[in-house]
């Protein structure tokens, strides 16, 4: 800690007035983007009474305390106390955000070159070329239904029977993707099943005098997870995402609260353009709302950008955060990396699903997703339906 | 600095507890101002022993609610004790006793099991210090309770009435991060972030800790330490992991940091295998090397 002290001096106002000095550090931290309450100023003005005032140090110390400043804001919160400590606020106003330095908006290399067809999303049925990529998967030109869940996302023709068995398919799992058992134990009447609840077993117990005829039990209650999908819908990842999205299409009817992310270059919100039962018409309007549709990736800056926009809305106790992409990332390993952690830290669980893993010659060597990994709950294959039925288990918790 | 801060920190050293001037402003605070104290950090930085060193400092009980997941308000306020209850009805059946008398006699303080929370509020004599551990791991709603209980330091038992606090206990509440804590909660509390020590700090603690630690020992460990932190390691090691080395390498009669011997204890220090496969043999011989050299 720097130690030399300050001497307060009269010129610093917080002994003039501190309700004046302490409004005027909330405002300023709230233009930097740090939660601070009016009830986080009284606490402050209350703990700034205990203490020295003239030990610049303390008064850091104290204000970091009093105010609830987390670990991640302290430089901000620094700056903004050095510049009123000094007086030097004024400028304050006319600072710009500290939040994020905007990022350096090179465009990525494009891994295909640009195509009119692909500017739109393909739907299903569409009778089209695939690129050949480096994914396995056996492509029969009729498959029975016992090879449908081998079938590779990327192969292209399916039947329209196919497809309806495969949204079938597709619906219970999505349903059973969205419960889980809570371990908090809820009364369960009528149930032979169970722990023993005594509190209520005696409560019931009134009406025929004391006398315990029958037990009421507790059981675990079932939840309902939030799920929060992130699909990397980039050129590398072309020929899977659509069979992925239809598989988020299915588990948002099964599940009220799912939200839904595109990212390729930038990270584009899509909760509200997924109408649960008209796949055709959702995909065409995702199509038209994401930039660059097949472009480059940088997954690092976009779940970075979520990591900061949206996960503090949405992160929570049973929020569960689903990643389709390949990891094939053109940013930094350690932002990637760094974005996953954060992520991590404020979820239940964090699965990654790639579609890549389905090779049997993939390693997930690729810098990106060798940075992420082990900030992730699953690594799973998501090449095939028999794959994400597999992934099932590892996701009901 | 405050006086009162001084001593609490000459007061903590004395304990064992070596601490940076923020964590006795905020013991200090949280004191003064009778509010619960939040304190957040990786593991092991010294989160719940600080709560430790706290009630032998007061010269208190200590009170400590571990939190897990589905943890509810019976195990954490009070229950009454069925099976006794029922015992006591039983022999009263027998003997005849009056209706009213024995209820009031089921339903009294006699036949309440205290569960943590309510131990903390009729602790007597002293206020007592309460360790919530982990909140981050007990579900929400559980969390919606604490901030009831925390605010006013009341409970209402509906057979009782309402227990009130005489003395408010001192609140410690310690969470590691593993999900985001409601913000009505962090705003009821004070809010401390315990970060990894400085080199300087951890030297103190290393010679507090392990006196054996003689020599250069504990300065050489301190140095491999920081330059570990300074990876990025899923779980970067806390101070109880120093301290476990330091006894490791203390039963193995070592008195200065040699690169093989780290090599094959390095499983006191990094508790996930990602970290471990991460720290190849060259790698370990080096930082131990640029650990030692500065002090020769």
């Amino acid at each position: 800690m720097p130690g030399a002290p300050t001497v307060a001096g009269p010129r610093t106002g917080l002994d003039e007035d501190r309700a004046l000095w302490l409004a005027r550090l909330g405002g300023a931290l709230r233009a930097h983007g740090i939660a601070a309450t009016v009830r986080d100023e009284i606490d402050a003005a209350v703990a700034l009474a205990l203490v020295d005032r003239a030990d610049r140090d303390e008064v850091a110390r104290t204000l970091r305390i009093a105010l609830k400043i987390r670990r991640e804001a302290w430089p901000a919160f620094d700056l903004v106390f050095a510049k009123l400590w000094s007086g030097a606020d004024r400028d304050l106003d006319q600072a710009p955000p500290p939040s994020r330095p905007p990022a350096p908006r090179e465009q990525p290399p494009r891994l295909l070159s640009w195509d009119p067809v692909r500017r739109r999303l393909a739907v299903p049925d569409e009778d089209h070329e695939l690129p050949g990529g480096n994914q396995t998967g056996t492509r029969p030109a009729a498959s029975p239904t016992a090879l449908l869940r081998r079938k590779s996302f990327d192969a292209a023709a399916w039947s329209a029977q196919e497809l309806a068995a495969m949204e079938r398919m597709l619906a219970r799992l999505a349903h059973r993707l969205a419960t889980c058992r809570s371990r908090r134990l809820i009364p369960a009447p009528g149930t032979a099943r169970g722990r023993l609840d005594l509190r209520r077993s005696q409560r019931k117990a009134l009406a025929t005098g004391g006398e315990m005829l029958r037990f009421a039990r507790r059981v675990r209650a079932v939840e309902e997870p939030r799920l929060v999908f992130l699909c990397d819908t980039s050129g590398s990842m072309d020929a899977h995402t659509r069979f992925l999205l239809m598989f988020v299409l299915a588990l948002r009817r099964a599940a009220r609260r799912a939200d839904l992310f595109a990212f390729n270059t930038e990270l584009v919100d899509l909760g509200r353009d997924v109408v649960p039962g008209k796949i055709r018409l959702t995909l065409d309007r995702l199509a038209a709302r994401v930039p660059d549709w097949s472009g480059g990736t940088r997954i690092g800056a976009s779940l970075a950008r979520f990591a900061d926009r949206d996960l503090p809305r949405l992160g929570g106790p049973r929020t569960v955060v689903v990643v389709l992409s390949d990891g094939l990332d053109r940013g930094d390993p350690a932002e990637l990396a760094g974005a996953v952690k954060r992520i991590r830290a404020r979820v239940r669980r964090l699965v990654w699903l790639n579609p890549l893993l389905g090779d049997v010659r993939y390693q997930p060597a690729a810098r990106g997703m060798a940075a992420a990994l082990p900030f992730i709950d699953c690594f799973a294959p998501a090449h095939n339906l028999e794959s994400l039925e597999r992934l099932l288990p590892q996701l009901v918790v | 600095m405050t006086p009162e801060i001084v001593a609490l920190l000459a007061d903590l050293e004395t304990a064992g507890y070596i601490a940076e001037p923020a964590t006795a402003t905020a013991l200090f605070l949280a004191r003064a101002t009778q509010k619960p104290l939040l304190v957040e950090g990786d593991a092991g930085v010294g989160k719940t022993e600080l709560a430790k060193v706290l009630a032998r400092l007061l010269g208190t009980e200590l009170i400590r609610l571990q939190c897990y997941e589905g943890l509810d308000v019976q195990t954490a306020l009070y229950e009454w004790d069925y099976p006794r209850q029922m015992l006591r009805v039983r022999i009263g059946d027998g003997r005849g006793e009056d209706a009213q008398a024995l209820e009031a006699r089921l339903f009294s303080r006699e036949y309440l099991l205290e569960r943590p929370i309510l131990r903390a509020i009729t602790h007597a004599g002293a206020p007592a210090v309460l360790l919530i551990d982990e909140i981050d791991r007990a579900d929400d709603g559980f969390e919606a309770f604490l901030l009831e209980v925390l605010s006013d330091f009341q409970v209402t038992i509906p057979e009782l009435g309402t227990i009130r606090a005489e003395h408010p206990p001192y609140v410690l509440l310690t969470s590691n991060g593993t999900r985001e804590l409601g913000d009505a909660l962090r705003r009821r509390c004070l809010y401390l972030y315990l970060d990894h020590p400085s080199l300087e700090r951890e030297v103190r603690i290393i010679r507090a800790r392990c006196p054996d630690a003689g020599g250069a020992l504990p300065d050489q460990i301190a140095r491999f330490l920081q330059a570990l932190r300074a990876r990025t390691l899923v779980k970067p090691p806390g101070v109880a992991e120093t301290l476990d080395f330091t006894r490791a390498l203390l039963s193995l009669r070592q008195h200065s940091l040699e690169a093989d011997v780290v090599g094959v204890t390095l499983g006191c220090l990094l508790k996930d295998r990602h970290d471990l496969e991460s720290m190849s043999p060259a790698e370990v011989a080096a930082l131990v090397a640029s650990a030692c050299e500065v002090r020769s």
